[in-house]
């Protein structure tokens, strides 16, 4: 198997005398993100998101199957990702690195578990019918912080996601086309984001967002997932180096902030797209002119 | 089904009769294991775990000796016995959380023990989950510690772990922190593992599965630390007990 280059000594002997001296390779301040871009695509629920130069992208599916029978009044939604070798020469197809479960596994906890959606909006006849809705994440190119773009791509994506509308008389269920009714969004209890932490020095010095190089040069990572009402959702600290109680409360209250940041970039560009698929607005809709 | 806590505010017992500050019962021997060249078994409450340790050696063909730079490398086994839970499960090989449970406990040696000191060999930490009550994470990073001594490596010091838990989710209510849950806690409470390297309190490892407000995370925090002191001075009195009967028994 390809193993990815790894950082020379003087790279990161730079790195860190660099990051002594409070200064980035890529010169950004210890606590700043990379620039974030988001682009929906023409279908709902599809999303490209760029953080620097790490790419992610992210497919909202739904389909209706008959729900786990010891979860009759539940829907079904699950996370998969795809690392794929355009990535990085690291990754396989159909090989699972630590890299990949983590990444599932956090994402798992951090929407599914916290119940960022409403799984029991999507139950349509208790014990048998609901929605299945399916998250799909591609890593299309790694340049560190593979956790926190994915997590912003599934939950832009899933806020951008219109599913079916469905409508019940007795045992009949009809799911209407986008053509013949508006497609309705998900119900999203709250909306929680990933923030990545790696130190260096035992903890003396923390950054935000770290690119590959600063990845692979770190002591160790700190994740926490947050929502920006506070409440955090997951922590994951797997070893590395330990570090100060107080530097990890730290932490939090600065993750807090990044995520009330982003969520509210998030919300300007899902209004933003809103608008540009909306043309004409309502006027539009109610006119019963047609093309010919 | 999750269980009813309420009662808790009335008595301030939890369900199993402790206070809020009480550990379960640890017990713990070491080199339980004639064939391994270091072995534990331990007891939290009723969560038992045995541990097993073989090396350093000769990693297996095919998977390249040893870890980066010049250090050993460290692999870890979780195994989930099927009778472990309440219900008898038959648990697919591949289990995410235990492949992440793997990946914790490997991350976490990897960081306390001197891996420097042997390079091009393996380090396999073999771990068999016995009964599951709750604290799983903590109860095998303890197990490992534990096994890890009597195998004989060098580490920088105890790595030990403990869970804290809040009696309430929300912010406005006044909650209590809670010490050690144990299973049925578990699934009703907030909680959080932490690891703890020596008797200061540096973090090593910390690992938080539920929603909580970011306020309750101080307290608990504090409450898991002290307990991993605690924890830690149980286990260091199990080391040395071991100890002693080993140099009696030499003389004797």
């Amino acid at each position: 198997m390809p193993r990815e280059a790894e950082p020379s000594l003087n790279e990161r002997e730079f790195i860190h005398q660099a990051l002594r001296e409070q200064t980035r390779i890529d010169g950004r301040a210890l606590d700043a993100f990379r620039e974030l871009r988001l682009q929906f695509g023409d279908e709902r629920g599809v999303v490209d998101v760029r953080l620097g130069k790490t790419r992610v992208i992210a497919r909202i599916s739904a389909e209706v199957v008959a729900p786990y029978p010891d979860r009759k009044f539940d829907g079904i939604f699950t996370i998969t990702t795809e690392f794929s070798p355009m990535a990085s020469p690291a990754f396989e197809v159909g090989r699972y690195t630590s890299d990949e479960i983590i990444l599932s596994r956090i994402l798992e906890k951090a929407i599914r578990r916290s119940s960022a959606i409403d799984t029991e909006s999507l139950c349509i006849i208790a014990g048998l019918k609901c929605f299945f809705i399916r998250a799909d994440v591609h890593i299309i190119d790694h340049d560190g912080g593979l956790v926190d773009a994915s997590c912003i791509a599934v939950m832009t994506a899933l806020q951008h996601f219109r599913r079916p509308d469905v409508s019940v008389e007795g045992e009949n269920v009809t799911i209407y086309s986008l053509r013949e009714r508006e497609p309705v969004p998900l119900s999203m209890l709250h909306h929680p984001l990933c923030i990545t932490f790696s130190y260096y020095d035992s903890g003396e010095i923390v950054l935000v967002d770290a690119n590959r190089l600063e990845e692979q040069t770190r002591e160790g990572e700190v994740i926490i997932a947050m929502n920006m009402h506070g409440e955090v959702c997951q922590i994951s600290k797997f070893g590395g180096t330990p570090v100060d109680a107080l530097v990890l409360l730290n932490c939090t209250n600065v993750a807090l902030k990044k995520v009330q940041t982003i969520t509210k970039f998030i919300q300007r560009q899902l209004e933003e797209d809103m608008r540009k698929r909306d043309v004409g607005g309502l006027m539009a809709e109610l006119s019963a002119e047609n093309e010919r | 089904m999750p269980l009813d806590t309420s009662t808790y505010a009335l008595s301030l017992l939890r369900l199993d009769g402790r206070r809020w500050n009480e550990l379960r019962r640890i017990h713990a021997q070491i080199s339980t294991q004639a064939a391994a060249d270091g072995s534990a078994y331990l007891e939290m409450g009723n969560t038992k775990v045995i541990c097993t340790v073989s090396g350093p050696s000769e990693g297996r063909r095919g998977q390249g000796q040893g870890g980066e730079g010049g250090k050993a490398r460290i692999e870890v086994e979780v195994n989930l016995a099927g009778f472990a839970g309440v219900e008898r499960k038959k648990r697919a090989r591949g289990d995410r959380r235990i492949a992440e449970l793997q990946h914790t406990l490997t991350q976490a040696y990897t960081s306390t023990l001197l891996t420097h000191l042997y390079p091009h060999s393996t380090i396999l930490i073999t771990l068999h989950i016995l009964s599951l009550d709750g604290s799983l994470l903590a109860a095998t990073l303890n197990a490992a510690t534990l096994a890890l001594i009597d195998a004989g490596i060098p580490m920088s010091n105890y790595l030990v772990a403990c869970t804290a838990g809040s009696t309430s989710f929300e912010e406005s209510d006044n909650a209590d922190p809670l010490l050690d849950l144990n299973g049925q806690e578990e699934q009703e409470l907030p909680f959080v593992t932490v690891g703890i390297l020596g008797d200061g309190d540096k973090v090593s490892v910390l690992v938080m599965e539920s929603r909580v407000q970011m306020s309750r995370l101080e307290t608990m925090l504090v409450v898991a630390v002290d307990g991993c002191k605690r924890v830690r001075e149980i286990l260091d009195g199990v080391v040395r007990e071991h100890g002693r009967n080993m140099v009696e028994g030499a003389v004797g």
